[in-house]
């Protein structure tokens, strides 16, 4: 009795390990009752799931600079950074150092714009957000119009699709990331004033934070490396078209929740979110073993994200009006 | 339910005194928050018509006593009799206590801003106006009635935004609203006059008078204790969540009251003085002041205590923020500072302390938040450089590694200023650290306090009670947030810091003038912007195109705005409620499949899924209030589950319209388009909604929620009731698409989210929520569309519509923060 208490209480303080189970778990299922899901599927699930992997650790930072913040612009900077790959790369390695500046300021220039609108506009971060997506939206649109090439950079293809004794480099670079980020919020300045100001912002300040540049540097942090995931999307599709960041509106802050961060910042977990991303991937894959159609698909996805946030429940609303 | 007339209810005599026993009788009420002991075996009775003064110091337990009376907090321990009847805690509430006749006069505010004086008095007696859809006017004349009877000429408008007013005129609408209650039995004014004038102050106390004499029992708490000495016949003093003192007024002259309530400070006190005479030499000087925050400049060295002293709300605590600001590197006029500053707040829940972290993490946060951003965080070290300090301010090590809430409100503050000592700041701000703790830590935080200053540190104080200022240097006394005096040595004794503070008080009453703010044609203004920017737009479109402004130009332009218009509508009450609303586009394009496919097919079984469509959405906003979960995730989640399920019903557009809805897309009324009248009739309905009782209610959980649950509405039926709202107006722009193309595509309504939400932008709602303006927005989404079309007759792509449209939301509200800015 006391052991199973204390395993309940270690589950909810590990709030991470809910999707940890929950991969464990779909995969015997899937493994039972099918044939086709083998390891070599499992690889390619794991693959999918870092990619997403990769925008939901900046959706993550976003997330935890708290108040209810969220990055919404991210899947149109997927989109646009994609483009950007395809056409200022040319298929070549050289274009490809040329292109990596305007991938990364793609990124770089949509998270400060959106860190101004918040910081200096006081614009609700989900409307700042959502606002400038529309506005890189039509910059999609209109370099879709002068698209032309489908040459994929060899190097950034062997960064996406490659794989070492087996296992996905795209798998290793996102765990790479959850690490990273892990070390920065837990080990240093920046991390640990980060979860003070997602906690409560005005004791933040009085205790010295430099709130905005902090706050700031999460929203960068989450344009950036959506655009490089764009980029990496791009040689894994073998192209960019429109739309192609879209599932990442939802699955972005899914992987977030799903893995344990609390939505209304001040906390935050990458090896988590990583879970996350898996556990998302995994079930939109059995569906698709399943042969579900995509609508089923995205009212799955819709229902587990409003679930996990219901069974969590936040308990404390910290909503600032 | 008939309620009595407004006049009657005034006149009308309270209820009739239980046989001359108590009306209140409380035994051993004890309450406890965490470690903290809030209030301690409390006992006493008050019979009607008795006016009872509670005083005490900040923290002596006064606010929970009074939110136990309210029903907002439940006791731990202990009864309470109300007119006899015991009250049954396991089924009190909030409602129960004011059925009971219990009101209690906030001391913050619980008026919602956005809502006018009248819509104020509905919302807490909701059944005072009868059933007349005319209610606007019954409690325009209930309020104006009830202001009257206690403040003659107060010249407030009943139909005046609440948030329009000047904070002594809320004042008085919170104090008739009160005391407008027909039932009530005990009044508790919680510092009623804080911001009431000389004039209107004594108009409050002839009213407490005379409703005391007709037998309503009154419980009066103030810091003015002259105030209460004139007014109470029995006094209440509370210290340390225990009730100390029960005595006749008579009995306890104003010295006496401000003994029993510091007594163990004013104790303490006396014996540290006695023990630390050492004298401090002033070091560097650390701080200067000049206008606007002193007359005449003042400089304040290292080594020095400084009092910010002076009667509550004269400035002290926005003098600190500017010092930390300064500090900080921020220009403030009025304020430099040569070293960097630590602050301590007695606000540990709002201001201090980060609830997920344990103490450690509390501590050392304050000197890695002004570190290197990359410095690398070594465990061990932390710990071990933090921990000299926390042994410092005697808390003890076993306790060091506890989550902080676990901590009692003393040994929190201990933390928080251990957190200032540790970094390398030279200036020690302190907010009222004292606040609500035992006499034990205000001790050690004396002795702390000393040493800063003993080790050259310059600490600046402010302190809301009068004698700590017993302990500083120099006392700098604020008054309409200005340094008018300066105290030092013998002369900053506690009388003559109290005397000097009321006697600025006095002689400053004249320009206590409320209500000042106009509200002539520049007040209705803005209103009009949204209506002339639709109609710049159409006479630019006008003047491009004759054929717009024929009848059937008009009826073009319209049936292209008409889903905007509705979804615009329902997205407005959404941000009325102070939530975004993510799935609304995407939940009118489900209502566009399901009447394209299922509708014409099998009518019953169409109307059916739409009901049910309806009523999912409805109970999201259950869920999100039931669970406390964030509107923009669930609807976020949502869009996709509406989206899926048209696309699963219908991968590909098509479907056709049921023949009688894309007759009424074709009719038209008086020989007005339809697209014309059902852009109207969305104006129509929402504006009756809106000025409904229930648009009341929304707009007040969207101003301040925590004020209408106190007034006894259910949080949890004002967002099903605002989802529903929302829903259905989108449900509407999903037939109307319908009616318009007479077929469906599931990806047609997701464009509509982020317009909905510009489209409430540019009518004028806030997004903070408490406002609903059905003709702004609906001109808004006109607007919004009418660009649309603009761009077409200018042969713009539509490539650049998302731009437009993302470019033009921010723009407004850039616009707006510019407006905000000037207007400070």
């Amino acid at each position: 009795m006391a052991a199973a208490m204390s395993a309940l209480a270690w589950l909810r303080a590990n709030r991470w390990s809910f999707s940890a189970i929950g991969i464990l778990l779909l995969w015997l299922v899937l493994a039972i009752t099918t044939a086709r899901f083998s390891l070599q599927s499992l690889s390619g699930v794991a693959a999918s799931a870092a990619f997403l992997a990769v925008v939901a650790t900046g959706q993550m930072f976003a997330v935890a600079t708290g108040g209810g913040n969220i990055d919404l612009s991210i899947p149109s900077v997927i989109t646009l950074s994609a483009y950007a790959t395809m056409i200022l790369s040319r298929g070549t390695d050289a274009g490809l150092i040329l292109a990596l500046p305007a991938i990364a300021a793609i990124g770089i220039v949509t998270g400060a714009a959106n860190a101004f609108l918040i910081l200096k506009l006081r614009i609700p971060a989900i409307i700042a957000t959502l606002a400038v997506g529309y506005v890189l939206d039509t910059a999609t649109l209109l370099t879709n119009r002068r698209f032309t090439t489908f040459a994929v950079s060899p190097a950034l293809h062997a960064l996406a699709v490659g794989r070492v004794f087996g296992v996905p480099i795209i798998l290793l670079l996102a765990t790479g990331l959850a690490a990273c980020a892990s070390l920065l919020i837990r080990r240093t300045g920046y991390g640990r004033t980060l979860m003070a100001v997602g906690q409560n912002a005005v004791a933040a300040r009085l205790a010295g934070a430099r709130v905005a540049r902090v706050t700031a540097a999460a929203f960068l942090l989450s344009g950036l490396l959506a655009s490089l995931d764009g980029a990496l999307l791009s040689a894994h599709a073998g192209g960019a078209f429109l739309e192609m960041g879209r599932p990442y509106l939802l699955q972005s802050v899914g992987a977030v929740v799903v893995g344990g961060t609390p939505i209304f910042g001040g906390s935050a977990t990458p090896l988590g979110t990583l879970s996350g991303a898996v556990f998302l991937i995994l079930i939109v894959t059995t569906m698709q073993i399943a042969g579900l159609p995509g609508g089923i698909q995205d009212m799955v996805q819709g229902g587990v994200i409003i679930a996990v946030l219901a069974a969590a429940g936040s308990g404390l609303s910290r909503r600032t009006a | 339910m008939n309620a009595p007339d407004a006049r009657a209810a005034v006149a009308a005599p309270p209820p009739p005194p239980a046989a001359a026993g108590p009306v209140l009788v409380l035994s051993a009420i004890t309450k406890s928050y965490g470690p903290t002991i809030a209030n301690q075996a409390l006992s006493f009775a008050i019979a009607p018509g008795e006016v009872v003064g509670l005083i005490g110091a900040n923290g002596a337990g006064k606010s929970t006593l009074m939110r136990i009376l309210a029903g907002v907090a439940l006791p731990d321990g202990g009864r309470i009799e109300v007119a006899g009847a015991e009250v049954d805690f396991a089924r009190f509430s909030p409602q129960r206590a004011r059925e009971s006749g219990i009101r209690i006069v906030h001391q913050e505010l619980s008026l919602c801003g956005s809502l006018t004086v009248a819509e104020n008095f509905y919302v807490e007696q909701p059944t005072a106006g009868g059933r007349s859809v005319l209610w606007h006017r019954r409690f325009e004349a209930l309020a104006r009635t009830h202001l009257e009877a206690i403040f003659p000429g107060n010249g407030i408008d009943p139909r005046a935004p609440v948030g329009t007013l000047a904070i002594a005129q809320r004042q008085m609408v919170e104090i008739a609203r009160a005391s407008a209650d027909p039932r009530l039995r005990i009044l508790i004014l919680d510092e009623p006059t804080s911001a009431l004038d000389v004039r209107r102050s004594e108009d409050l106390q002839r009213f407490i008078a005379a409703r005391a004499k007709a037998g309503v029992a009154v419980i009066f708490i103030s810091h003015k204790l002259h105030e209460v000495a004139a007014l109470a016949g029995r006094i209440l003093v509370m210290r340390n969540g225990r009730l100390v003192r029960d005595a006749a007024a008579t009995a306890l002259a104003v010295p006496q009251m401000v003994e029993a309530m510091a007594g163990e400070a004013a104790a303490t006190l006396a014996t540290v003085q006695a023990a630390s005479g050492v004298a401090r030499t002033p070091g560097a000087v650390l701080a200067e002041i000049s206008p606007p925050f002193a007359a005449t400049p003042l400089r304040l060295a290292g080594g020095e205590i400084i009092g910010l002293a002076g009667l509550e709300g004269s400035g002290q605590p926005e003098f600190l923020r500017a010092l930390h600001a300064a500090a900080g590197g921020q220009a403030r006029a009025g304020v430099r500072c040569r070293a960097r500053a630590a602050y301590v707040s007695g606000d540990r829940r709002g201001e201090g302390v980060f609830p997920l972290w344990n103490v450690l993490a509390n501590a050392t946060i304050g000197r890695i938040a002004t570190g290197r951003a990359l410095a690398w965080l070594n465990p061990a070290a932390e710990y071990t450089a933090a921990r000299p300090w926390l042994d410092s301010v005697q808390l003890p090590p076993e306790r060091q590694g506890a989550p902080i809430l676990s901590l009692s409100g003393g040994n929190q503050q201990k933390v928080l200023m251990a957190r200032a000592l540790m970094t390398d700041a030279e200036i020690i701000l302190l907010d009222d650290p004292t606040r609500g703790v035992d006499v034990a830590v205000k001790q050690e935080f004396y002795r702390l306090i000393r040493a800063a200053a003993g080790a050259g540190k310059l600490v600046v104080w402010y302190s809301s009670e009068t004698i700590e200022f017993l302990e500083c240097d120099r006392v700098l006394l604020f008054h309409e947030g200005e340094v008018r005096r300066t105290l030092e040595g013998a002369a900053a004794s506690e009388d003559a810091i109290l005397s000097a503070a009321f006697a600025e008080r006095v002689g400053a009453r004249a320009a206590h003038a409320p209500g000042r703010r106009g509200r002539g044609l520049g007040g209705h203004l803005p209103k009009l912007v949204p209506a002339i920017v639709l109609a710049l737009l159409f006479a630019l479109i006008a003047a491009l195109n004759r054929n717009a402004a024929s009848l059937f130009g008009l009826d073009l332009l319209a049936g292209a705005a008409v889903p905007l218009v509705f979804v615009a509508c329902g997205q407005m009450f959404v941000v009325g409620g102070s939530e975004i609303d993510l799935g609304v586009g995407a939940f009118a394009g489900l209502a566009n499949v399901l009447s394209a496919t299922v509708l014409p097919a099998r009518p019953a079984l169409g109307l059916l899924t739409l009901a049910l469509a309806l009523g999912g959405y409805a109970l999201l906003g259950l869920l999100m209030q039931a669970r406390a979960i964030p509107a923009i995730v669930v609807t976020l989640g949502a869009s996709f589950i509406w989206a899926g399920i048209g696309y699963a019903l219908q991968p590909t557009p098509g479907g056709s319209a049921p023949a009688w809805l894309a007759a009424l897309a074709s009719g038209h009324v008086l020989g007005v388009p339809a697209s014309i009248v059902s852009i109207l009739a969305a104006a129509a309905v929402a504006a009756l909604l809106n000025g409904a009782r229930l648009g009341a209610v929304l707009r007040g959980f969207g101003a301040n929620p925590r004020a209408m649950v106190q007034g006894g509405w259910s949080a949890r039926y004002g967002a099903m009731l605002r989802y529903a709202i929302a829903g259905a107006f989108a449900l509407t722009a999903g037939l109307a698409m319908t009616a318009i193309n007479t077929a469906s595509d599931i990806n047609a309504g997701g464009s509509y989210t982020l317009l909905s939400i510009a489209s409430v932008v540019v009518g004028g709602c806030a997004l903070a929520g408490g406002e609903i303006a059905p003709l702004g927005v609906v001109c808004g989404a006109l607007s919004l569309s009418l660009i649309g079309s603009l761009l077409g007759f200018l042969d713009v792509s539509t490539d650049y519509n998302a731009a437009v449209q993302g470019g033009l939301l921010i723009g407004i509200l850039m616009l707006r923060q510019a407006l905000a800015w000037r207007r400070r």
